[in-house]
């Protein structure tokens, strides 16, 4: 079978940074083709390249045997090729219906279509792709981040016409039935999709074969029928990954309390009462939009609650800002969810990124010294794992992982004994996963105290000492350490006296 | 969402607008005769332009100060050209749009495609603007035709050709901002990498937000002449800082995405409508810019309070 799609020796360089460094793969027509690497592997490179956002150095791609070199967005999607985002790129003041049809909205010639219409045409493209809970109406900005998630996935399905490319398509999803329906919906019309997932059960489950990125180069394809997850794992990081059994941790709650709640109230949350102890990590779960998200929120500053109490070392607390958070003993450090809008400072260095809060603590007419900047930065970047040659790079130029990794260099920076952690894992690779676990059992072995949700939860199951569980906007499991198994969360997950368990993908 | 919409809706300026105007009309009944209020929108309409124009750039994310050095360069090239009758006042009006869209277009290339900051762009084609008109017209004076100075100011079948004028902006935007260019233009003013991500070329639509702003801008300078039937090197100038506070009464974001061009129009009027009714109840003019900044102030305010509000309901 001729090849949809062929890329042969496709090279990529950001100044003296080599992104991609000779990348050759071939993806057949109605093929799900999954792109595997660690962190910087070049596989968002890849991406951007094919979806016309960045320009290739050297190499070539083919589409149906014809040279493509697109230089725009919509020129890929000329040529039938749609991507959906891993960074959501949803217009949020406007509705679903505009972000899915944009940039041709009206489709009027010498008179702009009416929104009624305009509303019509979206409402039969969410139909196609079955979404029925969404309006096509509805502004983007009011929708939860699965939503809008779908909603991106909706407009690239559409768009697609020889090649749809997904990067981690799942990260926000709770389902993976609905994307990967859709999914067999294009591929039986002869589309391919090239699937960019970390989570192998999911590449496993949707893709046929692999391509496998390391240091910007392609290692091989391979049939993943035919391979097991270890010989994927040599292939990605060049050595068999050492299979980590669960260190069997004892329930902490004997340490003193740092955190503790009393019937806190929000929008969402319906009276939390919780306590945080010294060298405990406290495990969050529940399924999306249970309040967990404000929970977090109202720790970290960002949010206030309507009524209760949050005592921080044994004294009630106001948490009013972030600043706040931070200078009340012995102090939160929160990293939140959505490190692209709310956490990094793209254009300054990995290091000035690292040490603004001991700037920011030491006084306002205090001159920044470099030395002192970089010193601190690297004992931070140590603990992260971070290697100490990102430094001085522009933190927007780092992968995904590389960015986690500095933002929780720079919650322990801040000196914080309580860090908030929400999703710290999310969309980050499998070598990042190790460093931030072993970071996190580091901190609580020093005294201090975690906080953490997870959307994974075999993550909960390796980390916690001990586990919430959220539904509602109320606690309504509390699990011990040696209790702690995926079935038991996720049944506890799915409220109070309900004991699904055969939903384990629908959960996550 | 309801209170949102009011506060796009540049609902909230218009019930300014008609407030300030009650006020006037009962400190000073006379100003509700027809005469007056076609000297009112006369005296308003340029400045309404010039902000309607601004709006263009600033919803695109923008900034956009040429517009000084664009009107009083058009201004002086009309003062200066002597063309009469009716006829002349179209082919004058077309070379105003000429020069005011090729202004537009160099601050659009520079500042879309050669990627040089907005503020720094235009304020050099400010100055260079400035300096032509300088060289054109060296001192205020100029001819301007007798048509423009009073069929231009008067009315057509007992409407204000200045209302009518400022209705065909509003008519323009209703239109324009239903159409792809005019979601992209909010799309880019919103987020520039989601809109690109999005297929829009963000170029081409910072680009053309200039060229719309040039255009208003000339428009400007053109009935500016025709109301004060004289040119002046240095006409824009005071547009500077009115047009910005013009377009923030409106009540749109500086940051870009949300406002509306007929907001600014009615900023703008409402701006002058002040003016005229702390004049007419005696208020020293050395105090009127003081009063016109606390209003600006409270209308920021009140539109920010409004953004709190929706924000606060959107957190999750």
């Amino acid at each position: 079978m001729p090849e949809r799609i062929n890329i042969t020796n496709l090279s990529k360089r950001y100044g003296a940074t080599v992104a991609l460094s000779g990348v050759d793969m071939g993806i057949l027509p109605g093929e799900v083709h999954a792109i595997l690497g660690e962190n910087g592997a070049g596989k968002s490179t890849l991406v951007k390249i094919l979806s016309g956002v960045v320009s290739s150095n050297a190499g070539t791609i083919s589409l149906d045997e014809a040279c493509i070199r697109p230089s725009s967005i919509i020129e890929a999607r000329r040529c039938g090729i749609a991507t959906a985002f891993q960074e959501l790129s949803l217009i949020p003041n406007m509705t679903v219906a505009e972000n899915i049809l944009l940039p041709r909205a009206s489709s009027g010639r010498f008179w702009p279509e009416s929104k009624a219409s305009i509303f019509e045409r979206a409402r039969e493209v969410l139909i196609e792709w079955e979404v029925n809970d969404i309006s096509s109406q509805s502004i983007v900005a009011d929708l939860t981040l699965a939503q809008r998630q779908r909603i991106e996935l909706v407009r690239a399905l559409s768009h697609a016409r020889c090649l749809l490319i997904l990067d981690e398509p799942t990260a926000a999803l709770p389902d993976t039935s609905w994307l990967f329906r859709q999914i067999h919906h294009l591929t039986s019309r002869g589309v391919s999709v090239l699937y960019i997932s970390h989570r192998l059960n999911e590449v496993r489950e949707i893709c046929q074969r692999a391509t496998v990125l390391r240091n910007g180069a392609s290692m091989g394809t391979v049939d993943l029928a035919g391979v097991d997850d270890e010989d994927i794992f040599t292939m990605m990081v060049g050595h068999g990954s050492s299979k980590k059994k669960r260190v069997s941790q004892e329930s902490s709650t004997n340490g003193e309390v740092l955190l503790e709640t009393y019937q806190l109230r929000s929008k969402m949350l319906k009276g939390i009462n919780l306590q945080l102890h010294a060298g405990e990590i406290l495990g969050v779960a529940g399924l999306e939009g249970q309040g967990q998200q404000e929970l977090f929120r109202l720790f970290g500053g960002l949010h206030k609650p309507t009524s209760g109490e949050i005592r921080v070392g044994d004294k009630v607390t106001s948490l009013s800002s972030p600043r706040k958070a931070l200078q009340v003993k012995p102090g939160i450090a929160f990293v939140p969810e959505e490190r692209k809008t709310e956490g990094i400072f793209a254009s300054l260095s990995a290091a000035a990124n690292i040490s603004i809060p001991h700037f920011a603590m030491t006084g306002w007419a205090k001159l920044v010294n470099g030395r002192i900047e970089r010193h601190l930065a690297a004992e931070a970047a140590d603990q992260v794992g971070l290697a100490p040659r990102y430094l001085g790079f522009e933190v927007g130029h780092l992968s995904g992982g590389n960015q986690q990794k500095v933002l929780l260099a720079r919650a322990l920076m801040t000196g914080a004994k309580i860090l908030v952690l929400f999703d710290p894992t999310r969309g980050v690779d499998v070598g990042t996963k190790q460093s931030i676990y072993s970071m996190m059992r580091h901190f609580v072995d020093q005294g201090g105290a975690i906080i953490f949700y997870s959307s994974e939860l075999s993550e909960l199951v390796q980390l916690s000492s001990r586990c919430l569980v959220v539904y509602d906007g109320l606690i309504t499991d509390d699990v011990a350490a040696n209790e702690i198994s995926e079935e038991r969360l996720l049944a506890s997950a799915h409220g109070p006296g309900n004991a699904r368990k055969d939903s384990l993908q629908e959960a996550v | 969402m309801t209170i949102k919409r009011i506060a796009d809706s540049g609902l909230m300026i218009m019930v300014i607008y008609i407030l300030i105007f009650a006020m006037y009309g009962a400190v000073q009944p006379s100003a509700l005769s027809a005469y007056s209020i076609q000297g009112l929108f006369n005296n308003s309409l340029p400045l309404m332009l010039a902000a309607a124009g601004a709006t263009f750039v600033i919803l695109q994310g923008g900034f956009d100060l040429s517009v000084a050095g664009t009107i009083s360069l058009v201004n002086a090239i009309v003062a200066v050209l002597q063309f009469d009758g009716a006829l002349g006042a179209i082919g004058m009006l077309a070379i105003a749009l000429t020069v005011g869209i090729l202004v537009g277009a160099i601050n659009g290339f520079v500042v879309a495609y050669l990627k040089v900051q907005a503020i720094a762009a235009t304020l050099a084609t400010m100055i260079i603007c400035q300096g032509v008109a300088l060289l054109i017209l060296r001192a205020p004076g100029g001819y301007v035709s007798d048509f423009m100075t009073y069929e231009l100011t008067g009315s057509m079948s007992g409407i204000p050709v200045a209302i009518i004028i400022a209705t065909l902006v509003a008519l323009l935007w209703f239109v324009f901002r239903r159409t792809n260019a005019g979601r992209n233009l909010l799309a880019v003013g919103q987020d520039a990498k989601a809109a690109e991500l999005s297929g829009i070329n963000v170029a081409r639509t910072q680009f053309f937000s200039f060229i719309w702003a040039g255009a208003l801008y000339a428009l400007a300078a053109y009935f500016l002449a025709a109301l004060t039937s004289t040119g002046s090197p240095s006409a824009g100038e005071p547009f500077l800082l009115l047009t910005f506070a013009a377009v923030a009464l409106g009540g749109t974001a500086f940051g870009g995405g949300r406002g509306s061009v007929t907001a600014s129009l009615l900023g703008a009027a409402t701006l002058v409508l002040m003016q005229k009714l702390l004049f007419s109840v005696g208020v020293s003019s050395f105090y009127t810019g003081m009063i016109q900044g606390m209003i600006m102030v409270l209308a920021v305010l009140f539109s920010g309070a409004v953004q709190f509000v929706v924000d606060r309901r959107n957190i999750i």
